[in-house]
Parts: structure tokens; C-alpha cells; sequence
């Protein structure tokens, strides 16, 4: 499929923390052909398993990304009007404004507004509404409300991607959905080739709220490597050029304790083999990814991180480069594809 | 013993670069252990077997130390950086750092408005003598350590790194006297202590022991205007009741002051309102391991001066190797 279409699919398809269900049937959709066994984990997060072309038993490498997206969730109903809290980092000064779509008994569309300014104070006037003033109004009388949409029930944004100028493209959810499109490419490149490893892609549940898919699905999986695939700044106006990467061109790859240096290494060599241009994110700590949960999940998990820049981190316009992910979906396969039977992390003094 | 801890200190190894660490403390325990493996994070174990009916104890010390690490060069070659562990900037002006090639660089400051307050870290910068980015002998990932030779002034030892080399230093000795014990013994240098204590968590995982123990440094409250602390330099290692990310296990804990008691060894009872060990992660693992702590007392921690006394870690060797000829 064309990365753009695949792209925008992705974006567009609800999935909150927790509520993952609609991405995931749309994954399943596009995954099913490109792996010999697919299952979802006590979770929820989806597993498409690759079966290597190597003598059993053999060894497994993970591909992870998350497929859920931050998001707000009913607290109140309200005299009509409900009452909400955030899922994840959201933001709230996006919020007035915003188009959402509440997932209740069935899909109603929704809009956060505010009070006109003309009746606003001219002292509040430049200040961020705090949570007791933002509301989600669908339009329904409260009993009929009642009737449709539950305290608990998740709310999305809802935002049609749009291409701009570049090869860039804006929309909700790009965190983390560009790299669950970058699995879907690399799977589909490694459907035309016959890697020695298994290769299990996991779409992970829950990151955005503690990691917890990736956590279970490490643990279920027990690879021998892993590889996590996430977002990074791309550089904007207002963010230091030391922590971002400009967009289109090349993904990063991080370094630091979190990383094992053989996978950092053959990483970079295999960008480099390939001419895939590529940014080093250096990471002192624990990266606040899936390629956390899965390091030191069991005896520990040799992990790699790759990132796609994308600006906008948390609004609904969030944009990246496609040029950028195809390129690491080129990378991920080239690396699960180049693969010796008995390719094993190794330390410098060994 | 200095011997060792000196050249423990001195090695390069901030977290998740500790490969000369390891490489070192391979080469000591290898001839004094039964098997010696390391993990897939990179965590060094050497096992010593028991005699039989006894526990799988892990004793655990953290190979790594606090460093920075090269976020970004500018066009004149000088590097902004990011603490790796818990640096403080405040130790950080005037300092000299170490990268794993061998490159020194020296940590200079913007100007600032008010020259008597601490700078922050983007303020601060790591200069290497390179003139641009093309002569510049290191690369944004890199990862420096603070650069302080190892000192011996009366009963004190003073390093950088005594965090936790000092431990490894314990463990080193702990093998090298062991004679036949009941237990079987798995002495754990671990990876990655500063940033998440992952190194210890996953070693333990793999070797499911009965009983954990994390040997490393704690602060004390001795020095003038200290925080008050009832730990002091030179009264003996402290088995650690609490500390902000753990309660010792009273098995555990028990098992210490009694050796202690038993082999006359002067101690310290600890609580550390601030930081936490190694013990604190594989107590939490599988289903759950009674965990405790054997605490060298250290002033100056996270600074590139910390300072132990040798009768310190003398007793805490002699009380680990009581420990372990009990039951």
C-alpha cells in the first residue's frame, strides 16, 4: 500500500490507552498477509509473528510500537455538557476548538468550545482554561446524553490527516501510529525476502500511560533482541537544535544505557550500507519508550531505539515526513533480514 | 586492596559504558570463582558454589558511575551535554572530564546574571580544545566521567566513582577470603545502577535467588552543617533499615547485625531519607526476593571527591564473610 494512504488510515483510526480496539482491527487488517501467526496478548497489544527460514529453535528479534493515542476521557455528565479529564500527556490548551469524537454506546461527534471572548474578563483573557472550564458538547439533551455515553468512556480527536507541501503529513495520533506504519512497511519488505530469525512485530497497548503493553508483551515474547520503533522531536521554532532532528531528513537512532551498543552498532552500519541518512538522539537515562519496558524485561532484552522525527508532539497536528518513514521501515527489515543464525549482542570485552 | 580500588576508581564506566569496568572485574574473578557469566545487559556474575543446603544468595554492586553526555557540537567544537545519573551542576564548573577514547575536556559556563547562583546545565559546556566541528575528537552519544585520581590520606580513601567501586572493591575481597559456605553465592556487578537500576533487576531475574543483598555507599551525617543522618565515617558499614525506595527485609537485615554481632564488628543502623540501592529493583522481582543492604559510609556522594574509610570497608568484608558461614 502506499505509505501516504497507509499513513493517514493509521492516524485517523481511534485508539485510546486502553480502548485500543479500533486500530488494532485495522492493523490485524493489514498485517494478517504478512505474518505466518498473529495473536492479541492478555492486554490487548497485537503480535504478527514472521517465522525465520533458520533451523529450530530460532532465535527471535521484537519490532515494537504502540498503537495508542492520548486522548480524554468522561469524568461528569453535566447539564448536558461532559465533563472531562486527560489520557496521557494531553494538553489542555489545545483543546478549545478541537473537534473529538466521544466513543460512547455508538461514535458521537463532538467539539470542545469555550466562552466567547467578548464575555471573558480582559485579565483571563490571555490565560489557559483550566479543567473545570473545558466541556465536550455533542449536542444531545442530558437524558438522551445519559442514555448514549457513560462516565469512563474514552473520547478521540478527531482530525482528517491532511498532506501538506514537502512530502510532510499533519493529523492526530502520528505519535505513535507513523510507527506502526513503519512495522507494516517492514513487514511487507520482509514478506519479499526469507530472514534466518523470527521476526514477532508487536503493536503495543498502553504506552502513552505507563509502557504497561510493551512490559507484557516482552515478557510473553522472551526475544532475543528487540528493536523499539517511536517518535522524536523534529525541529521547530522554540525547541533547542540539540534536542531535534530536522524532518525528511533521516531518522535518529538512539544511544545511551537503554541501548545495547551491538544493536546501536549495527544499526548505524546497517543505515550506512544502505544509504539511509540517520541522526544519533543521545539518551542519558531510561528513554520513557517501549524499548525501556522491553530492556529489562526477564534477564534483560539487548534493545535498540529508532525514531521518527515528528513536530507537534501531542496535538492533533502532529506532522513527519514520509520520506522519513520509509526509511525506517527500509531499515527495520534490512536489519532483521541481515541477521546471521548465530548473530548475538556482544560486549567490547568479550 | 587499595591496589584494586584504585584501579577501580580510576576506570572509565559511566552507566551503560562499563565495559572496561566489567573487562577489569573479570579478569580478578575469574581464577577465584566457579562460573563466571555475564548477562544479556551486560551485568558481570560470578558464581561460588555452596557446600550444600544452604541459600542463593546474590551479593550486588553497580560497576557504573554518574557522567555526562554529549547531546550537541557547535560550529566551534564546543559540547552541551546531559547528566548522566545524578550529577549536580554545581560540581560541574571547573571540572575535568574523561571521554572512552581518552579526550579531556573541561567544563566552562555561560555568562550569567548572577554569577552566585548555580548554573543550570544548559548554561553549561564541555570545551575539548577543538577548534570546529571537524577537529573535534568526540561525537554527539559520547559519554564522559569526571576525571579525579585516587588519593589515600590516613584511615580515608578518597575517588571519584567510590560509588559503588568501593562495593565492587567489597565483593572483590569477600570471593578472594571465601572458604566453604553452605550458600551458593552469586556475586553480581551490575550495569546501569545510576540511571534505572535495570542491571540488577534483570540478573536477578535470571538467577531467582532466595536472598539479595546490594553493597554500596551511603551518605552520612558527620560533616559540618550536615543533613542530620546518624551515620558516621569510620563507626563501622551500616546495614540499612529504609531508604526511599525500599525496607529492608528484617530477615535480611537480622542476618547482618547478627553476624556483626557474632564476629564483634562495629556497625550503623541506616535510614536514608534520600536515594536508593541496587536492593530496591530485585526485591521486587518474580514473586518477590528479601532484600537488604550492607552501606559503606561515604561523604561528598555524586561529587568527583567521594570519601570512605578503609576500617569501613575492612568490616564490611569481615562481616559479609561472617554472614555467609551462617545459616
Amino acid at each position: 500500500m502506499e505509505t501516504l494512504q497507509l499513513l493517514k488510515q493509521l492516524s485517523e483510526a481511534p485508539g485510546l490507552p486502553g480502548h485500543e480496539e479500533p486500530v488494532r482491527a485495522l492493523v490485524r487488517t493489514l498485517w494478517t498477509p504478512l505474518v505466518d501467526e498473529i495473536h492479541i496478548d492478555g492486554l490487548g497489544s497485537l503480535l504478527g509473528r514472521r517465522r525465520g527460514s533458520g533451523p529450530e529453535p530460532r532465535p527471535t528479534l521484537m519490532f515494537a510500537a504502540h498503537m495508542d493515542e492520548i486522548g480524554l476521557r468522561v469524568v461528569a455528565i453535566e447539564r448536558g455538557f461532559l465533563r472531562v479529564a486527560r489520557v496521557g500527556g494531553t494538553d489542555r490548551r489545545i483543546l478549545p476548538g478541537t473537534e473529538v469524537l466521544v466513543h460512547g454506546e455508538r461514535d458521537l461527534p463532538g467539539v470542545v468550545g469555550m466562552r466567547p471572548p467578548h464575555v471573558v474578563p480582559p485579565d483571563r483573557r490571555d490565560k489557559t482554561l483550566p479543567w473545570e472550564e473545558l466541556f465536550v458538547d455533542v449536542g444531545l439533551p442530558e437524558e438522551e446524553l445519559k442514555a448514549v455515553v457513560r462516565v469512563g468512556d474514552p473520547i478521540s480527536f478527531r482530525r482528517e490527516a491532511v498532506e501538506l507541501k514537502n512530502g510532510l503529513l499533519a493529523g492526530k495520533a502520528l505519535d505513535n501510529r507513523v510507527s506502526v506504519a513503519v512495522l507494516t512497511l517492514a513487514l511487507e519488505h520482509l514478506s519479499r525476502t526469507s530472514p534466518t530469525w523470527d521476526v514477532v512485530a508487536v503493536a503495543t497497548v498502553q504506552e502513552e500511560v505507563g509502557l504497561y503493553g510493551a512490559t507484557t508483551a516482552a515478557y510473553g515474547v522472551a526475544p532475543d533482541i528487540a528493536v523499539a520503533v517511536d517518535v522524536t522531536f523534529g525541529r521547530q521554532a522554540g525547541v533547542p537544535n540539540h534536542r531535534a532532528f530536522p524532518l525528511g531528513e533521516g531518522i535518529a537512532i538512539g544511544v545511551g544505557p537503554n541501548f545495547h551498543p551491538a544493536m546501536v552498532e549495527r544499526l548505524k552500519r546497517t543505515a550506512e550500507a544502505n544509504e539511509i541518512p540517520y541522526h544519533i538522539d543521545p539518551i542519558p537515562g531510561r528513554s520513557g519508550t517501549d524499548a525501556w519496558a522491553i530492556q529489562v524485561s526477564r534477564e534483560g532484552v539487548p534493545t535498540g531505539l529508532v525514531s521518527v522525527p515528528l513536530r507537534y508532539m501531542h496535538q492533533p497536528v502532529e506532522t513527519v515526513s514520509l520520506k522519513d518513514v520509509e526509511r525506517a521501515g527500509r531499515l527495520l527489515a534490512l536489519f532483521a533480514a541481515g541477521l546471521e543464525a548465530d548473530f548475538r549482542p556482544r560486549w567490547e570485552d568479550e | 586492596m587499595n591496589d584494586l580500588i584504585c584501579q577501580l576508581t580510576e576506570a572509565y564506566g559511566p552507566s551503560g559504558f562499563e565495559d572496561a569496568v566489567r573487562s577489569l572485574l573479570r579478569s580478578v574473578v575469574t581464577p577465584l570463582a566457579d562460573e563466571v557469566r555475564v548477562t544479556p545487559l551486560g551485568s558481570l556474575v560470578a558464581v561460588r558454589r555452596g557446600t550444600g543446603n544452604g541459600r542463593r544468595i546474590v551479593l550486588a554492586a553497580h560497576m557504573d558511575e554518574i557522567g555526562v553526555m554529549v547531546t550537541y557540537v557547535d560550529e566551534k567544537g564546543f559540547l552541551r551535554f546531559t547528566p548522566i545519573g545524578g550529577v549536580s551542576p554545581l560540581t560541574c564548573l571547573g571540572a575535568r572530564v574523561r571521554f572512552e577514547n581518552g579526550t579531556l575536556g573541561v567544563i566552562g559556563s555561560e555568562k550569567r546574571e548572577d554569577p552566585g547562583k548555580a548554573p543550570t546545565f544548559e548554561q553549561l559546556y564541555i570545551d575539548v580544545g577543538a577548534t570546529g566541528r571537524d577537529d573535534c575528537p568526540v561525537r554527539v552519544g559520547d559519554a564522559a566521567v569526571f576525571e579525579r585520581p585516587f588519593a589515600v590520606q590516613g584511615r580515608r580513601l578518597v575517588a571519584k566513582a567510590m560509588d559503588d567501586r568501593i562495593g565492587c572493591a567489597v565483593l572483590v575481597e569477600t570471593l578472594r577470603r571465601l572458604g566453604p559456605t553452605p550458600h551458593e553465592v552469586h556475586f553480581v556487578f551490575s550495569v546501569q545502577e545510576e540511571t534505572t537500576l535495570s542491571g540488577a533487576r534483570t540478573a536477578a531475574y535470571g538467577i531467582e535467588p532466595d536472598m539479595a543483598i546490594a553493597v554500596d555507599v551511603t551518605g552520612t551525617g558527620d560533616t559540618p552543617e550536615s543533613r542530620p543522618m546518624a551515620v558516621e565515617l569510620g563507626k563501622g558499614p551500616a546495614i540499612k533499615v529504609q531508604d526511599a525506595g525500599m525496607i529492608a527485609h528484617p530477615t535480611v537485615r537480622e542476618w547482618l547485625v547478627r553476624a556483626a554481632e557474632a564476629a564483634g564488628i562495629p556497625y550503623q543502623m541506616e535510614v536514608l531519607e534520600w536515594g536508593t540501592t541496587d536492593a530496591a529493583a530485585m526485591q521486587l522481582v518474580r514473586s518477590g526476593v528479601p532484600s537488604g543492604c550492607l552501606s559503606i559510609p561515604c561523604r561528598y556522594i555524586h561529587t568527583p571527591s567521594e570519601m570512605v574509610d578503609q576500617e569501613d570497608v575492612e568490616g564490611a568484608v569481615r562481616l559479609l564473610l561472617h554472614a555467609l558461614q551462617t545459616a
